[in-house]
């Protein structure tokens, strides 16, 4: 009993020491470099930052909103529906770069010929209406597709270029998926595999991204110059998203993000960056 | 003094389960004033729908509970009999040490295992089923089995022990073999031990999240039809746990009736994993109270 | 025909032990095999860089050992507390029957209940955000029943006559728990503990909604908004990404570590539970 008494006074201690922590959760398409950057200013400035990826884009705007985090991360904007469920809060959205969302594919599709794929064929697929490779002038394999789990800024994206928006997008019932990593591991194994991944994860050697066709038959391949031009449909902005204005430790983070060696973080990982946008 | 203590903490231990379960009373009340008997019964669950049916998971749960019982039970209880009846009791220390060491492999581990593993390995042992990926509630049934392999040995060793010596050395006596004495004598006498140990490892089953989460599929509304087809085993599906521990959890905080809906699921998952508990104990109580 | 059956029976069982036995043995090699390229001096000391891909687990250890500590302070004397309450101050087989009941029932329930519950208790309404302390709690109540079913069985084991002689010699009840019972029980205790915290130290889903985070984190400075890094969490999150090879070595290292933290654990609670076992079966 007393050894409880002295362990307790030994964790009394350290509270009594309070430096700022800055705190940061959300997609885990913007978590790359970001994470990076909190590695850089924890070395080099001694700053105390804690990055997170629970919940998407979607945790990181809930998360924001609830004042568990000063940093959210989010691979979408802020819907009017989340502002109307945090009404005190001044949502801030500060851009940090742009990434698109590639349609990805299991390496026997793309070798089996189906390289494109139109947005009629996609909405025909999500709602089951096409099950098999066939269809899409490929080997005749099932399709699996995996659907990003609800939240992802990723999922957003997608079901906004299929219906306008997300509240339009009828309930489907895939097999689930969560962040980038998990996404590129199960279609990577999986024959047949569809899903939607963020195009700089898709590597071209395990899982390959589809183009999209258009109705005048051209296809728009995820590059980065089509990305930048916005003639690739599937493009979103990364955000860091702040309660107002960002203030203190926030405000140096995100200050070294918009700067030259933040910047080329998002480059590296695959990202473009603010001044690649045109 | 000491009694007064004594009293005071176990209230405080008590009263925080006490408290766990009013909670998870009190704030799924929305979603079954919204559903009713149909929050149980239905089988469809849209949250943006509004639409809060949780047959789905509790088959999911239910199935793959089942399938790793079904898989583990034999092997385990054979190898109970094994440790109980044949081992020479020198070697019985280290070997009932050893399973209980196994017993105690973190879930997550078993999640490693089973993404890197399993799933691949399900994959193309039924790919002649068709499956749509590794990611079935058959993998997942198959990696419980595995989990809960070594409870069911300790387990079904220690009821198969409590059965006195005497009855062995009279069914020797009476000119019985071994085996004999075994399936004739001491498996009906060790039954109800044996029935706790296996509820008792079904209902970890039920509660295991982390290591199914990632082989599972999570894949919603998967109810078999007509209802005794075995086609959702090869299918992605999802269990009470892996809903509990996805993304809607963190989602839902704001909105009232989803997140009663998942506050639910827990309540549906207590319930289940408690009376497997309940049942397990009172089934296996020994005489010495 | 019967000794044929006799045979039978017998190699079936031993199959089935032997199946048992290695399989899980198998296991523990493969990620003995995968994860021992990875241990080295830096991997313990280091800290996580590049989400995984380089630099090693220190503060996952520093966060899984606070909460373990945690859990260990809050769940003893709430444990001491239930054992000598069903055996020395409960009245009445009824009773003491309905508390064993409710811990076997407590006992069974999943540790993802506990997270949640203390998601909502000390995440939301208390406001604690992500807090060591919250983990620490919650893994403590999940130890809870394990430990103290183990003191009530050790208490059981006292010999009645170290009991009478101390009412003989005229001490009262609290005297003798404090003379008698508690030192008697010491090693039960330990021992009870031990197991829990074998199995909470392995436990993502309770921490997974009140503790810990993926990075960053260091030695929290606070209740609230404290969050710690810990080895399941961070198993948990890479088995995720296992797609990438310089995270694959070292995701096989840290479930080796935990692993070898589970079996430590389990492996020091096993000297008290032989005696034990001795001295009841002895």
């Amino acid at each position: 009993m007393r050894s409880s008494i002295w362990l307790l006074a030994l964790f009394a201690a350290p509270l009594l020491a309070g430096a700022e922590t800055l705190r940061i959760n959300g997609s885990t398409t913007v978590n790359l470099p970001v994470a990076e950057a909190a590695e850089i200013l924890r070395a080099e400035q001694k700053l105390d930052i804690q990055v997170d990826t629970q919940g998407g884009s979607a945790g990181g705007i809930s998360m924001l909103g609830d004042g568990l985090v000063q940093i959210g991360m989010a691979s979408k904007h802020v819907s009017d529906d989340d502002r109307a469920k945090y009404p005190a809060v001044r949502f801030y959205e500060i851009q940090i770069g742009e990434d698109a969302v590639a349609l990805i594919v299991s390496r026997d599709v793309w070798e089996g010929g189906v390289k494109a794929v139109t947005r009629q064929q996609m909405k025909d697929i999500y709602e089951g209406r096409i099950t098999n490779w066939e269809a899409l002038g490929g080997k005749s394999q099932r399709i699996a597709f995996f659907n990003k789990e609800p939240g992802r800024g990723t999922w957003e994206v997608f079901v906004h270029w299929l219906y306008g928006n997300a509240k339009a997008a009828p309930q489907v019932n895939f097999p689930e998926v969560g962040g980038n990593e998990e996404t590129r591991n199960k279609v990577a194994s999986t024959r047949g595999a569809l899903s939607q991944l963020s195009a700089s994860w898709a590597d071209g050697q395990k899982v390959f991204a589809l183009g999209l066709k258009l109705d005048a038959g051209t296809v728009i391949e995820p590059t980065n110059a089509n990305i930048a031009t916005r003639k690739y449909p599937l493009s979103r902005p990364l955000f860091l998203l702040t309660r107002g204005e960002p203030e203190g430790i926030a405000k140096i983070f995100v200050d070294f993000i918009l700067g030259e060696r933040g910047q080329e973080l998002v480059r590296k990982h695959g990202y473009l960056r603010l001044k690649d946008l045109k | 003094m000491t009694r007064a203590l004594s009293w005071f903490l176990s209230l405080l231990a008590l009263g925080a389960l006490g408290l766990m379960l009013g909670i998870f009373t009190w704030q799924s009340g929305p979603v079954w004033q919204a559903e009713g008997i149909g929050y149980l019964t239905g089988g469809r669950w849209f949250f943006r729908q509004h639409q809060f049916g949780a047959l789905p998971m509790i088959y999911g749960s239910v199935v793959v509970s089942l399938v790793a019982l079904f898989l583990a039970a034999p092997i385990g209880l054979g190898a109970a009999v094994f440790t109980a009846e044949y081992l020479p009791p020198r070697a019985r220390m280290p070997v009932k040490t050893l399973i209980e060491l196994l017993a105690g492999i973190p879930s997550v581990v078993y999640g490693l295992l089973g993404i890197l593993l399993l799933r691949d390995w399900v994959y193309e042992r039924f790919a002649r089923f068709d499956p749509l990926s590794g990611d079935t509630l058959l993998t997942a049934g198959v990696l419980l089995a595995v989990m809960i392999l070594p409870t069911i040995v300790t387990l079904g060793d220690d009821a198969l022990r409590a059965v006195p010596a005497a009855q062995r050395r009279a069914a020797r006596a009476l000119g019985l073999l071994r085996a004999e004495s075994i399936l004739h004598v001491v498996l009906p006498q060790a039954r109800r031990g044996l029935g706790a140990a296996l509820l008792l490892a079904t209902g970890r089953a039920l509660g295991e999240t982390v290591a199914v989460f990632l082989v599972v599929g999570r894949q919603d509304n998967n109810l078999p039809s007509p209802w005794y087809s075995l086609r959702p085993l090869l299918e992605s599906g999802q269990m009470l746990t892996t809903k509990l521990g996805g993304a809607e959890t963190h989602i839902a905080w704001s909105d009232p009736v989803h997140w009663a809906a998942i506050v639910g699921l827990g309540l549906i998952l207590l319930a289940l994993t408690g009376a497997l508990a309940l049942f397990g104990a009172a089934f296996g109580r020994r005489s010495d109270a | 025909m019967r000794k044929l059956t006799d045979v039978g029976v017998a190699i079936v069982a031993g199959c089935c032990a032997l199946i048992s036995v290695g399989l899980l043995v198998g296991l523990v090699a493969v990620i003995a095999a995968r994860g021992a390229p990875a241990l080295s001096w830096s991997f313990f000391t280091g800290q996580i860089r590049l989400v995984g891909a380089a630099g090693g687990i220190f503060w996952n250890l520093v966060g899984t050992l606070i909460l373990l500590v945690t859990a260990c302070a809050a769940c003893t004397p709430l444990a001491v507390g239930i054992a000598l309450l069903e055996r020395v101050w409960l009245t009445g087989e009824r009773r003491r029957s309905w508390l064993r009941t409710a811990l076997y029932a407590m006992n069974g329930l999943p540790s993802v209940l506990f997270g949640l519950f203390g998601f909502i208790l000390f995440v939301q309404w208390l406001g604690w955000g992500k807090s060591w302390l919250a983990g620490g709690l919650v893994l403590a109540l999940s130890m809870l029943p394990t430990v103290t079913l183990a003191l009530i069985e050790r208490l059981r084991a006292i010999p009645a006559r170290y009991v009478e002689a101390a009412a003989a010699a005229g001490l009262n009840r609290a005297q003798i728990v404090w003379a008698v019972l508690l030192p008697q029980a010491r090693g039960g205790l330990i021992t009870g503990t031990l197991l829990g915290l074998a199995r909470a130290a392995g436990e993502t889903a309770p921490i997974m909604f009140t503790a810990t985070i993926f990075a960053g984190a260091t030695f929290p400075t606070a209740i609230r908004d404290s969050p710690v890094l810990s080895l399941p969490y961070h198993i948990f999150i890479l088995a995720q990404d296992s797609f990438d090879p310089a995270v694959g070595t070292r995701l096989w290292g840290a479930a080796l570590v935990l692993l070898g933290l589970v079996f430590s654990l389990s492996l020091l609670a096993l000297p008290g539970r032989l005696k034990q076992h001795e001295e009841a079966h002895g």
